[in-house]
C-alpha cells in the first residue's frame, strides 16, 4: 500500500469514524450472505411511506374501485364499509373519536393516505394477499376514499395524485408521551374508591371452558371428527360460515342438497384439487396447502354431516 | 387398577388440581376437616378416593413397569396435565385465522413459559415455512445491502436472554370492567421464554447503516406481512433476530424459523417469520401503528408509537382457576413484569387496597422478564380482596384503575396496566372485581 493511499483511508476512517453506525471497519465483518440486488429487492420492497415513496405507477377510479370492492371487500366489510360481523368497519364515525362508543374507521381515523394503500396491496383481500394489481388497488383506495366522503365519484386516484388527498383525522395523533400517570407506594390508610362487581357475563365461564376439555376416553372416530371440527372452526369456516365468496354455509341444507347428489367422494375430491362452479370458486383445500388429504376429507365430512 | 386411576382424574373438574388427601389433614387425624373441604371442591368423599393408592396400600405402578425409552421421541407433558393449554374467547375476533390465543398462567410453573402454551397472536395465520427457503433481506439505507439464510445467521455471534412478550392488547377488554373470569383471560396474552438468536446491532454493523438512518422497518413473511417501524435507538439497544426459544428452534406458531423480539415493547412490535428489514429516515406509519396499537384518548386525540409495555403485576393463585380449597396456611403468589427494567417491589392487599404488605420475589429478578412473587396467607374463610402493586427500578408505581380512566378514559383499548383485584369467596371462590 502507497503512502498516499494508506493517509486517505486514515482520512476516511476519521470522517466516518464520527458515527459509529457507519463504522466501516465492522462494515462486512463476517463477510456473511450474498448482496441482494435491485432486482430482488423490488420483489419484496413493497412499502408505501406517507411522502409517497415506494409507490409504483398507476391508477384506479372510484367507479372502478366500486365493482372491485364489491367483488373482493365487500363479503367482509359490507357494501358501504359498515363492516359484517367481527370484520372491521371501513366508512363512517367521523366525528365519534371522544364519544363513549367511538368508531375508527379509515375516514375517522386513519392519518395516513399510505396506510390505506399500502395495506390493501400487502395484506388484503384477507384470503388472497398480494394478488392485486397495482392499479386495482388504486381503485379500491379511491373507492373506500369515497365511500368516507373524502373524495367525489369521479375521482381518480394516481401517483400523481396521491398526495392531493388530505386526509380528515392527519393532526389526530402525538407522540408517546408516558408515563403519564403517578401512583405512590402507600403501605397503611391508603386510599380506595368503591367496590364494582361485575358478573363476568361477556367471558368464558368456567363451564363453558370445561365443556372444551378433552375427553380422557375417546374412540379414533371421536377424535378425526374432532379434528375435523377444528378444522372447520379455523380455516373452511371463514367462507362456510359466512357464504364468502358464494361458499355454501353449513348448516343450510337446501343449498347443499343439490351438492350432496354428487356424492361425498365428488365434494371430497373438489375440495381436495379446487373447483369451479357456478355460484363461486373453491381453491384447493380452501388455499390451505399445509392440510393434508385426509383433514380436508374429514373437514367435509364433518360439514356434510351438519349440513343435510 | 389402571382404569380406575383414569376414572378418577376424569372425575375431577379440569381445575381441581392435585388429587392427593391433604397431608396436613392426615397426620393430625382431623379428618372431618379434609372431607368437608374436599365435598367443597366438589370431590368425591374419602372412602372412595382412597382405592388402594394410599399408604399403606402400593399402587399399581410401583409394581409395575412402564413404557421404555423413546416411547415418546419427543417428550410431552403428562396426560394429567391436559387442563394446562392454550385458549380463545370466540367473541374478540371474527375468525381464527387473525386471532388471539392466551397463556394458561395460572399453571405455569417458575417464570420460563413453555414454547407450547405461549399465547398466539396471528393476523393471516401460521405459514408453514422450511427454513431452507427462508431468508431475511436487509436494505435501505446501508452500504451493503444483503440476503440472509439461516445457516448465515447460524455463524453469527449468538445470545440468549431471558424476557417477557406481552400483546399490548393484554387485560384491553377490563377498561370499562371487570369483564373476563379467568387470569388466563385477564392477563394471557404474556409469555416469557429464553430467546436466543443475533443482536440486531451485529447485524445492522454488517450491512452498514448510513448516519442518516433513523428507522428500521420489519416485515414478516406471513400472508400479513406484518410490518412496523423499529426507532434506530431501539435496535442498536436490545433488539434481537431470534431463531431459538427455551432451547429449541422457535415454535411456527411463535415465527419459526426467525423472528424478532423487541425486549419490553409490545409484542406486536416483535415481528414473526421476519424476512425484511428496511432501514430508513422517518416511520412508515403502516396500518398496525396507525389504525391499529395506537391509544385513542378521551378529547379524541391518540398516542402513536406507544411502544413500552409499563410495570404491571397479577395474582395467579389464588385465582378463578385456583380456588381456596381450604382453610389454613397458605402462599398468595403471582407475576411482575416491566418493560423499563427490573422488577425492585411487589406489595400484596388483602383488604382492597387499604393496607399493603411487601412480598418476597421466588425466583430471579431479571429486566424486562416476569418475577414470582408470594406471600404468605393464612385463611380462616373470611372473604378478601387480594391486590398485588409492584413498582420498577425506575420507580414507577403500578397505577389503579381510577388514576388510568382519569387520563385515558377507557377507548384507548392498549397499555392497561392498573393494579388487579380478586374477590375471594367465603367458600374460597374467586371472582373478577374492579374498584372505580
Amino acid at each position: 500500500m502507497s503512502s498516499l493511499s494508506r493517509l486517505f483511508g486514515v482520512v476516511c476512517l476519521w470522517i466516518i469514524s464520527g458515527s459509529l453506525l457507519a463504522d466501516d471497519h465492522r462494515t462486512g465483518y463476517f463477510g456473511i450472505g450474498e448482496v441482494a440486488t435491485p432486482d430482488q429487492i423490488s420483489g419484496w420492497d413493497i412499502d408505501i411511506r406517507p411522502d409517497g415513496e415506494g409507490l409504483p405507477e398507476g391508477e384506479g377510479s372510484v367507479a372502478d374501485g366500486e365493482w372491485l370492492y364489491e367483488a373482493q371487500c365487500a363479503e367482509c366489510h359490507g357494501s358501504f364499509g359498515e363492516g359484517v360481523g367481527r370484520y372491521p368497519v371501513l366508512a363512517g364515525g367521523q366525528g365519534t373519536l371522544s364519544d363513549g362508543r367511538p368508531t375508527r374507521t379509515v375516514g375517522s381515523y386513519w392519518a395516513h393516505l399510505s396506510t390505506l394503500w399500502d395495506y390493501i396491496h400487502r395484506a388484503m383481500p384477507f384470503t388472497a394477499p398480494e394478488s392485486l394489481s397495482d392499479d386495482e388497488v388504486y381503485a379500491i383506495t379511491a373507492y373506500v376514499l369515497y365511500l368516507n366522503d373524502i373524495v367525489d365519484d369521479e375521482f381518480v386516484l394516481s401517483k400523481a395524485s396521491f398526495l392531493s388527498v388530505e386526509m380528515p383525522n392527519a393532526a389526530g395523533f402525538y407522540r408517546d408521551d408516558r408515563p403519564d400517570v403517578s401512583n405512590i407506594r402507600c403501605m397503611e390508610d391508603c386510599l380506595v374508591g368503591e367496590l364494582v362487581v361485575h358478573s363476568s357475563v361477556m367471558g368464558f365461564s368456567s363451564e363453558q371452558v370445561a365443556s372444551l376439555e378433552p375427553e380422557s376416553e375417546t374412540s379414533a372416530e371421536d377424535e378425526r371428527m374432532a379434528k375435523a371440527k377444528s378444522t372447520y372452526e379455523s380455516l373452511c369456516g371463514i367462507c362456510h360460515a359466512s357464504g364468502i365468496g358464494g361458499a355454501p354455509i353449513v348448516g343450510d341444507a337446501e343449498v347443499w342438497q343439490p351438492r350432496l347428489e354428487k356424492g361425498l367422494d365428488a365434494l371430497i375430491d373438489n375440495a381436495i384439487v379446487g373447483y369451479i362452479g357456478d355460484a363461486g370458486v373453491m381453491p384447493a383445500k380452501g388455499g390451505f396447502a399445509h392440510l393434508s388429504d385426509e383433514d380436508v376429507s374429514s373437514a367435509v365430512e364433518y360439514m356434510v354431516d351438519r349440513s343435510r | 387398577m389402571t382404569t380406575k386411576v383414569t376414572e378418577f382424574t376424569s372425575s375431577h373438574s379440569p381445575d381441581s388440581g392435585s388429587n392427593l388427601i391433604p397431608r396436613r389433614a392426615l397426620l393430625t387425624g382431623s379428618l372431618g376437616l379434609a372431607g368437608g373441604a374436599l365435598a367443597a371442591a366438589g370431590l368425591a368423599p374419602l372412602t372412595t378416593r382412597a382405592g388402594g393408592f394410599m399408604p399403606p396400600e402400593v399402587p399399581q405402578w410401583t409394581k409395575s413397569l412402564g413404557p421404555g425409552v423413546l416411547t415418546q421421541p419427543y417428550g410431552q407433558p403428562s396426560k394429567f396435565e391436559s387442563h394446562v393449554q392454550r385458549r380463545t374467547v370466540e367473541w374478540l375476533t371474527a375468525d381464527r385465522i387473525a386471532s388471539i390465543s392466551f397463556t394458561p398462567l395460572a399453571d405455569l410453573k417458575g417464570i420460563i413459559t413453555p414454547s407450547g402454551v405461549m399465547f398466539e397472536r396471528y393476523h393471516a395465520g401460521i405459514p408453514q415455512i422450511n427454513p431452507d427457503h427462508h431468508r431475511l433481506m436487509i436494505h435501505g439505507l446501508v452500504k451493503r445491502p444483503l440476503i440472509l439464510t439461516m445457516d448465515d445467521l447460524a455463524r453469527l455471534p449468538s445470545v440468549s436472554m431471558i424476557r417477557f412478550v406481552e400483546c399490548p392488547a393484554n387485560g384491553g377488554m377490563e377498561w370499562r370492567g371487570a369483564q373476563m373470569d379467568r387470569v388466563q383471560f385477564t392477563h394471557g396474552m404474556l409469555a416469557c421464554c429464553e430467546w436466543t438468536g443475533v443482536l440486531l446491532s451485529t447485524l445492522l454493523e454488517e450491512v452498514g447503516v448510513d448516519p442518516s438512518a433513523s428507522w428500521i422497518l420489519a416485515e414478516g413473511a406471513d400472508g400479513a406481512h406484518m410490518s412496523r417501524s423499529i426507532p434506530m435507538e431501539k435496535a442498536l439497544d436490545d433488539a434481537i433476530v431470534v431463531y431459538g426459544q427455551n432451547g429449541e428452534a422457535l415454535r411456527p406458531e411463535q415465527g419459526y424459523p426467525l423472528r424478532l423480539i423487541n425486549p419490553g415493547w409490545e409484542g406486536n412490535t416483535s415481528i414473526k417469520w421476519l424476512r425484511r428489514l428496511e432501514v430508513g429516515d422517518q416511520p412508515w406509519f403502516h396500518r398496525e401503528e396507525t389504525s391499529k396499537y395506537t391509544d385513542l384518548m378521551p378529547d379524541g386525540r391518540a398516542r402513536e408509537f406507544s411502544f413500552v409495555q409499563e410495570c404491571n403485576s397479577v395474582i395467579t393463585s389464588p385465582s378463578p382457576e385456583k380456588p381456596l380449597k381450604q382453610k389454613g396456611k397458605t402462599h398468595i403468589e403471582g407475576f411482575a413484569w416491566s418493560g423499563r427494567g427490573k422488577i425492585k417491589h411487589v406489595d400484596v392487599s388483602k383488604d382492597g387496597g387499604k393496607t399493603w404488605q411487601e412480598a418476597h420475589f421466588t425466583s430471579m429478578v431479571l429486566p424486562k422478564a416476569l418475577t414470582r412473587f408470594a406471600l404468605e396467607l393464612d385463611w380462616q374463610g373470611e372473604p378478601l380482596l387480594l391486590q398485588s402493586r409492584a413498582v420498577d427500578e425506575t420507580g414507577y408505581v403500578q397505577p389503579t384503575y381510577h388514576q388510568l380512566r382519569d387520563v385515558r378514559g377507557t377507548n384507548s383499548i392498549y397499555h392497561k396496566n392498573a393494579i388487579h383485584t380478586w374477590k375471594i369467596h367465603q367458600d374460597g371462590r374467586v371472582e373478577n372485581v374492579q374498584f372505580v
